[in-house]
């Protein structure tokens, strides 16, 4: 039913109507938004990169065979557009990072808070490859399922789920160690 | 059992995607190291997991659109003048070619009689018509007043 919901969304908008096109950008824009936002951590290089990937969407639509879900073509576009940004070089963090400093005021005594891990988890993440930063934000976004990122990143699964554990392993090393 | 053979293990015991077996199991309950580093990589997998979405902003869509409707119009301008210049290109290929062609034939002295001859008819018709301009301006003159006169009542009846 989504499915045919999904391919007459998509003939709608390669015939032009602008409403099916509003439709789906109201539809992914939470995962696309989400998906970069993660991905890059700067807000506003997140909403012009998601907003390249619906031009890009739009712009594809007529090339769009349906061979892949709508969604996994899609998280193939973000996948292209965060790697290709060229903001995505690992910003260099320093300790006394101004983000950091409510945190550790608020609360002291929680060295390994939930408020606190989250923070240090944010900049570890920033510090890890483009393409490890992409699976760790695709992977735990509801609905993502490790076939549907296999299948966007034309990797083979196994592929993918080795790759998500040695970038969990990398952000572990960098909690345990530079961030603590 | 080496630590390493566990360590590799423990991204995927913290998912829950990899059930220890009774070696690993064994391992992570006496060596400290791994132990500590399957509590951390729990930590971690459950902190993803709680890792917050950001929503997209409120003028997103429009935002989008309006960028949509942009680049659409500029790809349009872009077809235009590609377009134009098509047709520019197209139309001087033609008159070269005519040209070219008359030349080769040895049409173009014939055409350049031609051309003398349109240009002395149309020296004569405006040697005839001259004298008679007044008559012509005054005829349109004529005819203007009445079809204003025919407007002016028409629209005083409606009104």
């Amino acid at each position: 039913m989504e499915d045919v919901h999904e391919r007459e969304l998509v003939e709608r908008c390669r015939s032009g109507d602008e409403r099916a096109f509003q439709e789906l950008v109201d539809r992914y824009k939470d995962l696309v938004f989400a998906l970069i936002a993660r991905a890059i951590q700067d807000r506003s290089r997140a909403e012009d990169l998601a907003q390249d990937v619906f031009l890009r969407i739009h712009r594809g639509l007529p090339y769009f065979r349906g061979e892949a879900r709508l969604s996994t073509w899609i998280y193939r576009i973000v996948a292209n557009v965060c790697l290709q940004d060229p903001g995505r070089a690992p910003r260099a963090l320093s300790f006394d990072d101004q983000r950091a400093e409510p945190a550790a005021r608020a609360s002291p005594d929680r060295q390994f808070g939930d408020f606190e891990l989250r923070d240090r988890l944010e900049k570890a993440i920033a510090r890890l490859p483009a393409n490890y930063r992409l699976l760790i934000a695709a992977h735990y976004l509801q609905g993502v399922r490790y076939e549907d990122l296999a299948e966007a990143l034309e990797l083979p699964l196994g592929t993918v789920k080795t790759q998500l554990y040695r970038a969990k392993q990398q952000l572990r090393r960098i909690l345990e160690t530079d961030l603590r | 059992m080496f630590c390493d053979e566990a360590l590799d293990a423990v991204e995927a015991i913290a998912a829950g995607e990899l059930i220890a077996d009774g070696r690993v199991a064994a391992h992570l309950t006496t060596c400290p190291n791994c132990a500590v580093a399957l509590e951390h990589a729990r930590e971690l997998e459950r902190t993803l997991r709680q890792r917050e979405a950001p929503a997209a902003p409120a003028q997103f869509t429009s935002q989008t659109l309006a960028r949509v409707r942009r680049a659409r119009w500029r790809s349009d301008q872009f077809l235009d003048a590609g377009f134009n210049l098509a047709i520019i290109a197209i139309v001087v290929g033609v008159i070269t070619g005519v040209w070219m062609l008359l030349h080769r034939t040895g049409l173009a002295a014939v055409s350049s009689d031609a051309i003398e001859l349109f240009g002395t008819a149309f020296v004569t018709f405006v040697q005839r018509a001259v004298p008679s301009l007044p008559l012509y301006a005054g005829a349109a003159a004529l005819l203007a007043s009445a079809l204003g006169i025919w407007w002016w009542a028409e629209r005083d009846a409606a009104l």
